[in-house]
């Protein structure tokens, strides 16, 4: 009775609410433009416990050293002072900022991944690598990666160049962990493997371009939502947001300390349908898809700023000269910061509906008008008419379509004939896997380590937490743990019993590559639930002239919640079962591999110099991140 | 009389090329001399080589005379020969080299300045490295930087040698045949190194590429990594509090730090390969075709032009790109310009560090259209009656 009573009299004890946020100071572009307001910012994460480190729940930082075998001391962001002044303050002498700035832009990326795709990105890659690690200070050198067989980011560090280092010193330290995009691109990296882990095999020349395109999209529109930054460059440009600016230009000072004069890349371009064709260095084709992203992007801003733009002018629309009004500025700013963040989610979305192997430019475009139809069907703002215009300019056409019109970008709906998804047994209710991934969302992060003094009774104590853990885990608790693999055993069936449909190859194994759960409020207020499976497929015997890499296929199958299939986006290994039609596509895509082996040999000055065995290899070579930035472009 | 031949003479110079073109002439045949280097003697040495060159090219009157040298690029495999003794007893007509050597040219120089200042800084850190250990690939690398130092001796000959007085041009892709008045007849397609953007990026890398932000930023006092820290924060050698970081991990993230000498070493090969004149040599019905070293960027700029894929089809003679590497050969010139039986020369030999050159693959290829094939370390196999065979080199008479 004494040990009940001491139990209600802790937990019935008036407690702090943990605060929903966690603000944390940052560099908003990197230390270069240091000296400007818009450049410091703070900005408010999830506020999950944190040991020093910062070692969260998905992600944690280990500051080693590897040019000088050392650590650094680790920042604890939990220690009162810090708590009290939203971490450290900006500065490029103390390693532990660092860290924080790796963290807090790492987390912010995360947080949108979250965001857009309507459940929690995991990042643990098994092998007893369960978060994402984030190497401040790995190496020394001018590059950043992410690796995967750490299931870690490594940031370099450098000196800038002696003669010509921009606006940096010459010859000072620069951090590649303190610059904002590179470190969402090097994350976002992250989180593409963790959603497509065969985007890191370059199968086409589009393949590799996506993933830096990709990361580039993240990191740029990222720099929308500091709202600092943001209306200290639209003062500056006066609302014209396509004027080069450090919100359309990618690390700035990375590029300039290696003596390019100028920043890494920007989303500007002159659209040029021929640039594609010639462009074939993964960043260069890459930056082609980014403006156009940026194109579209541009155009929305503007037909949403233009009517602010006229009551401000007296219906002129001509800004007249002299300071804009603040007002004014607070409000296209705004703007422009819920066009970028919507763009932003449209592009993470996009990677539900996005085929599980050897992706192109053209795939991507249908994900993105498929995906934003799936939840807006009527495109108020002009936004899907504005993307696929923006691609065309840049001559990026999928393959196999009859018309640029949205009609037939869409991915071709599966027929109503379609076998249903059906998991409803008592192990693998498909409906029990929606509501763990919604409540996973919604639960509250583990509490710190010692919120509350702990009776100094072990057993008291232990009878605590089994009360706390009840608690906090209702459902988790009382209904025991469920067997995973059961579920994928079911998946794994159904696909095997649908392999001609889903143009699975009818001989070589199946394996389900990821299955999840979404959920999406669509901005009509209607709550959109999908279930989203993916199967892929390797040829079994290895073509040398695939380099090392393996023939793929794979499958993407879109459901809804009851189980009616509703897209099945498909990349078929040549198989007999297979259309006429598909088996001519899939033999192309084939050879499409085979050549862009040869004119990767043709190009890589490497490969005359390779053995054997690395020769072998040398598509696997070639396709870490880390050799891919060995161009020098983080 | 016998039918007109031009007559294509391989030197065995090791790993290098040495090509001596002889076309007939009144009185004496006109003489043409392509490269002349090696930095692997195959039994003979340089000074043997260039003493039967010269030797060759002797008139009755005991003169030597060239009436063109051409050197295609300033590699030493390219251009060892000319810092040899002998030339300055040599009449040429012509030198010509490409625009990248041009003294006046200052895109030109910086092209330069960049190149051998990456070899410099190249060679002593890769000499230091290899003295540390055995270490196959960084011989490999401090062989690439060896061939690109400036070769001044040799440059020098090129630029200022030999006996005649001989014009000096520095040419650069153009679409209009060249011709000179020592060898009438003869017309000379340049169809590369070009002067676009895209082909001199290959030559002269952007500063931003990571090995060359690399070497620059080494510390000047140590030559190693720069300390990014003050010293109060030094002397953590285990992790802080909860991090774990196995000896695999540590490994693998140290090796990101080690020297970047390869990447660089590879790519200024490439950069200076991709100066490569690129010649197709018209006399007669005879279409030859000599493109040094040249790489993908320079191949890929010229294979876009209409009339030169024309010109390709009808190519008599090949000198196989860079040693029978097989990224010197674009797919699209074998599969899809070059005739049937056509001659091919092979200036190669095998070297230990390179196994992919020759490349097997690309010689069979090669094969498939033509059994005139020769590889200059292998006299003894040029097929006959093809090829004739002399001590020191092997030689092909191609119908004029």
């Amino acid at each position: 009775m004494q040990e009940t009573a001491a139990v209600l009299e802790l937990t019935l004890q008036p407690t702090y609410r943990r605060p929903q946020v966690r603000p944390l100071k940052i560099f908003a572009v990197d230390p270069m433009q240091g000296r400007t307001a818009g450049n410091r910012v703070t900005i408010d994460l999830e506020n999950e416990p944190l040991k020093p480190g910062p070692v969260g729940e998905r992600i944690e930082v280990v500051d080693y050293d590897g040019a000088h075998g050392r650590f650094y001391p680790a920042v604890d962001l939990d220690h009162p002072l810090l708590l009290m002044n939203d971490g450290m303050d900006p500065t490029e002498s103390d390693p532990r900022f660092h860290a924080q700035m790796a963290y807090a832009v790492a987390m912010r990326t995360l947080q949108n991944f979250d965001r857009a795709l309507g459940r929690r990105l995991s990042l643990g890659s098994g092998h007893g690598r369960g978060k994402l690690r984030l190497y401040p200070h790995a190496f020394h050198g001018a590059n950043a990666f992410f690796d995967p067989k750490l299931n870690a980011v490594l940031f370099g560090y450098f000196r800038a160049d002696r003669q010509s280092p921009g606006q940096n010193l010459p010859g000072q330290t620069v951090f590649t962990c303190l610059s904002h995009d590179i470190i969402a691109h090097e994350v976002t990296h992250a989180c593409v493997h963790h959603l497509r882990r065969h985007f890191l095999e370059p199968s086409n020349e589009d393949v590799p371009a996506f993933h830096e395109a990709f990361a580039d999209l993240v990191a740029l529109f990222q720099h929308f939502s500091y709202k600092e930054l943001l209306r200290e460059q639209m003062q500056r440009s006066r609302g014209d947001l396509r004027e080069r600016s450090t919100l359309v230009d990618l690390a700035g000072q990375f590029g300039q300390a290696t003596g390019t004069g100028r920043a890494l890349r920007t989303a500007i371009d002159v659209p040029d349908q021929k640039r594609l064709e010639a462009a074939s260095e993964p960043h260069e084709r890459g930056s082609i898809l980014v403006a156009a992203v940026f194109d579209a992007f541009f155009q929305t801003y503007g037909r949403r700023t233009d009517d602010l733009l006229r009551i401000a002018t007296g219906g002129t629309g001509r800004l007249p000269d002299g300071a804009l009004h603040p007002d004014l500025v607070a409000r296209i700013a705004g703007e422009a910061a819920r066009t970028a963040q919507q763009y932003l989610t449209m592009c993470i979305r996009a990677f539900d509906y996005l085929p599980p192997v050897d992706i192109t430019f053209g795939d991507y475009l249908r994900a993105l008008v498929t995906a934003d139809r799936e939840l807006a069907p009527d495109d108020e703002w002009g936004q899907r008419a504005a993307l696929i215009e923006a691609f065309r300019r840049r001559g990026i056409y999928p393959a196999g379509v009859f018309s640029l019109a949205e009609e037939s970008l869409l991915w071709e709906a599966a027929p109503a004939t379609f076998p249903t998804l059906e998991l409803g047994d008592a192990d693998t209710d498909i409906l029990d896997e929606f509501v763990s991934a919604a409540t996973a969302f919604s639960r509250e992060r583990p509490a710190p380590a010692k919120p509350e003094p702990e009776p100094a009774d072990a057993a008291l104590r232990n009878r605590l937490k089994e009360y706390r853990e009840k608690a906090r885990y209702p459902t988790e608790a009382a209904g025991g743990e469920k067997d995973p693999r059961a579920f994928y055993r079911r998946l794994h069936a159904f696909a095997m019993a649908n392999r001609g449909l889903l143009q699975l190859h009818p001989e070589h194994t199946i394996a389900v590559d990821g299955a999840h759960t979404v959920f999406r409020v669509s901005p009509n207020g209607q709550l959109l639930i999908e279930f989203i499976v993916q199967y892929t497929q390797a040829a079994p015997d290895a073509d040398p002239e695939l380099g090392g890499l393996p023939l793929r296929g794979g499958t993407t199958v879109v459901a809804s919640w009851d189980g009616t299939i509703r897209y099945v986006i498909a990349k078929p290994l040549p198989n007999p079962t297979l259309t006429q039609g598909q088996r001519a596509a899939a033999v192309a895509r084939r050879e499409r591999q085979k050549a862009y082996v040869a004119r990767c040999d043709a190009a890589d000055p490497n490969s005359a110099y390779l053995d054997a065995k690395a020769f072998g290899e040398r598509m696997r070579l070639r396709m870490g991140l880390r050799a891919l930035h060995d161009g020098g472009l983080a | 009389m016998t039918a007109k031949k031009a007559i294509v003479r391989m030197y065995n110079v090791g790993f290098g090329d040495a090509f001596l073109i002889l076309l007939p002439g009144k009185g004496r045949p006109h003489r043409i001399l392509v490269d002349c280097g090696s930095i692997k003697a195959n039994g003979v040495p340089m000074q043997g080589v260039v003493d039967q060159i010269v030797a060759d090219a002797t008139d009755k009157d005991g003169t030597p005379r060239i009436d063109l040298v051409i050197a295609t690029h300033r590699h030493r495999d390219h251009v060892l020969g000319f810092e040899q003794e002998g030339w300055e007893k040599v009449e040429v007509g012509e030198v010509w080299l490409p625009w990248t050597e041009d003294p006046d040219d200052p895109k030109a120089r910086r092209i330069r300045e960049t190149q051998s200042g990456l070899a410099a800084a190249l060679v002593p850190r890769l000499q230091a490295r290899l003295a540390a250990g055995s270490d196959p690939a960084g011989k490999a690398a401090l062989d690439m930087a060896l061939n690109a130092l400036t070769n001044e001796a040799a440059m020098a000959t090129l630029h200022h040698g030999f006996a005649g007085t001989p014009t000096r041009r520095y040419l650069s892709a153009q679409t209009k045949p060249l011709t000179t008045p020592h060898i009438p007849g003869a017309s000379f397609h340049i169809l590369g190194p070009s002067r676009d953007e895209a082909v001199i990026r290959d030559m002269d890398p952007p500063k931003n590429q990571s090995y060359l932000a690399h070497l620059a930023s080494l510390d000047p006092g140590t030559g190693g990594a720069p300390e990014p820290f003050g010293a109060e924060w030094h002397g953590h050698a285990s992790p802080p509090t909860g991090a774990t970081l196995t000896a695999a991990d540590k490994e693998r993230i140290d090796a990101f730090s080690e020297d970047v000498g390869g990447l660089a070493a590879v790519a200024l090969d490439k950069a200076v390969n991709g100066t490569s004149l690129l010649i197709v040599l018209k006399v007669g019905k005879a279409h030859l075709l000599l493109p040094g070293d040249a790489q993908w960027g320079t191949w890929n700029a010229a294979l876009q032009v209409p009339e030169w894929q024309a010109l390709l089809r009808k190519t008599t003679f090949y000198k196989v790109g860079h040693h029978g590497s097989h990224n010197a050969t674009p797919r699209g010139l074998v599969d899809d310009l070059l005739p049937k039986d056509f001659w091919a020369m092979a200036s190669t030999m095998g070297v230990d560090q390179w196994p992919n050159i020759p490349k097997k693959e690309l010689l069979a290829a090669l094969g498939k259209h033509s059994p005139r094939i020769a590889r200059s370390d292998r006299p003894q196999d040029a097929p006959k009656p093809w090829f004739n065979t002399a001590p020191g080199y092997v030689e092909a008479s191609i119908p004029m």
